[in-house]
């Protein structure tokens, strides 16, 4: 048994489990506790497949700043806030069907799935340099564009909030 | 260290791992109870005071006597809290002030994870805290405390902006994000990085005290008008967990600032050379902590909207303009 697989269990458990105990709290704020939880545990395996920038930003982006932007939303209303909205009769059923229909074409496609007979080797290689030359030589477009998005998402997300304060 | 992460984990590789975090635990456990001490006893001599100086010689004993104390208090829970995020709150804002001291190089040879992201590890874990923080202060269902820790929120991740952002400046001039690369690369330059991003320095700086929410930044506990943050509720060893937090990452941002603007454990001349890297290391290190506590004594403290302007406005196009400079130099020198 190595580190590794050891390393492996622990990230998996805390990952689902954060996953499940989400959907399973009643409490919206202790959902999103949970959820962080998921957040770090996904952050974790990708180091374990030695991405580990992928690793850190997701820590950096999801565990850190959506996480604390949730709670930030649902603190600063009620305080007590509950979900109880357990829907009775024919829509449990079709809720299950669905999530079985899901499941079997994400099985299938994972089983069928084609992976290439050839392992590729990270080890030796830096991590973070690799990423930034395909981003700035093969993506560049791609990256400004997604720039752009961003910055035009910040742009209307200013003048909504400056609308609302002015109707006040 | 290194290279024992490389072999595979037995259960003699294992006791070694464990052992080793217990004796940086041990080290910064000791700095905390130490850093308190002399604290206390700088800020009673720059107001014309002894400081403590009762228990055991010179008072040294006096923070350990102050951890006994809360330690052996009643651990109360208000009864409207809720219960198992009060709980978890001080371990979350914990662990991530321990945890981010894996991949601190002290020396060349004494460091713990040799990671590649090892910065942008440092940045990220820390920001964990600010979770730590909000769920301790809405759990405790207490409006002054759910006010702090909002006030604690907006003033982290207000500062932690143009804390990443003044730091590009020395990544742009490494081209690596590794500490231990960054210290080499200050060997090769033949100069500390505080000298060429001088900019980059000060706004680091400014930034890191107001993530410490030490003075003139500490109005998330401003002890003389509010009634504390968002640990309002929290007494005994909970409350000494969020104080701990604090104070190792005080530890934490002495280090990073050491490895990343003051040459890590580079000595400062050359003939010097002789003297353990671990000595300059701690040398620098002693300088800053002193420098932290020595404002705390000498600066009034900012008001909100000063704090918040003061970061948006002023630092981060500083740190903007640093960047730029930055990148402009190196690619025309």
């Amino acid at each position: 048994m190595s580190g590794e697989f050891i390393a492996f269990f622990v990230l998996a458990l805390l990952t689902i489990g954060g996953a499940v105990f989400m959907i399973s709290f009643t409490r919206v704020v202790h959902m999103v506790v949970a959820l962080a939880f998921t957040f770090l545990g996904i952050a974790g395996l990708y180091v374990l497949l030695e991405a580990e920038f992928v690793g850190v930003t997701q820590v950096l982006v999801y565990s850190g700043a959506i996480s604390i932007l949730m709670l930030f939303g649902i603190m600063l209303t009620r305080h007590d806030a509950t979900e109880v909205t357990e829907r009775k009769g024919p829509f449990k059923y079709i809720a299950f069907a669905g999530i079985a229909v899901f499941f079997i074409v994400a099985f299938l496609g994972i089983q069928s799935a084609h992976w290439g007979d050839q392992q590729a080797d990270f080890t030796k290689q830096n991590n973070v340099k690799e990423i930034g030359i395909q981003l700035f030589t093969h993506y560049v477009i791609p990256f400004e564009a997604v720039s752009v998005l961003l910055l035009v998402a910040l742009v209307g997300a200013i003048i909504l909030a400056k609308k609302e304060a002015e109707d006040e | 260290m290194g290279a024992y992460l490389e072999q595979s984990l037995g259960w003699q590789n294992g006791f070694i791992f464990v052992l080793s975090a217990v004796i940086l635990l041990a080290i910064v456990l000791g700095f905390v109870t130490y850093s308190i001490y002399f604290q206390r006893k700088i800020l009673g001599w720059m107001q014309l005071r002894i400081g403590p100086n009762r228990v055991g010689p010179f008072g040294l004993l006096q923070t350990v006597a102050d951890v006994l104390k809360l330690l052996l208090k009643e651990d109360i829970i208000p009864k409207a809290a809720d219960k198992p995020l009060f709980i978890l709150a001080p371990v979350l804002a914990f662990m991530p002030a321990f945890a981010v001291l894996a991949v601190m190089p002290f020396t060349e040879s004494l460091h713990f994870a040799d990671l590649g992201v090892g910065l942008l590890y440092y940045i990220a874990i820390s920001g964990i805290t600010v979770l730590g923080v909000v769920t301790g202060g809405w759990a405790s269902n207490n409006k002054w405390a759910l006010i702090g820790a909002m006030r604690s929120a907006a003033q982290m991740i207000s500062y932690e902006i143009p804390l990443v952002l003044s730091v590009v400046g020395v990544i742009l001039m490494t081209g690596s994000l590794n500490l231990i690369d960054i210290v080499e690369k200050q060997k090769e330059m033949g100069m500390w990085f505080f000298i060429p991003q001088f900019l980059g320095f000060v706004i680091f700086i400014i930034a890191q005290l107001a993530e410490l929410s030490r003075t003139p930044f500490d109005l998330t506990e401003a002890e003389s008008e509010l009634i504390s943050g968002y640990h309002v509720e929290y007494s005994g060893f909970r409350w000494a967990f969020f104080m701990l937090a604090e104070y190792v990452y005080i530890f934490a941002m002495a280090s990073l600032t050491t490895v990343l603007f003051l040459g890590g454990w580079l000595p400062p001349f050359e003939f010097l050379g002789f003297i353990p890297g671990i000595v300059w290391f701690a040398i620098k290190f002693c300088a800053i902590v002193f420098f932290i506590f020595w404002l705390q004594a000498t600066f009034p403290r900012m008001r909100v909207d000063q704090l918040m302007q003061m970061g948006w406005k002023v630092l981060l196009p500083l740190a903007l303009v640093n960047i730029l400079i930055t990148a402009v130099l190196k690619t025309v020198l």
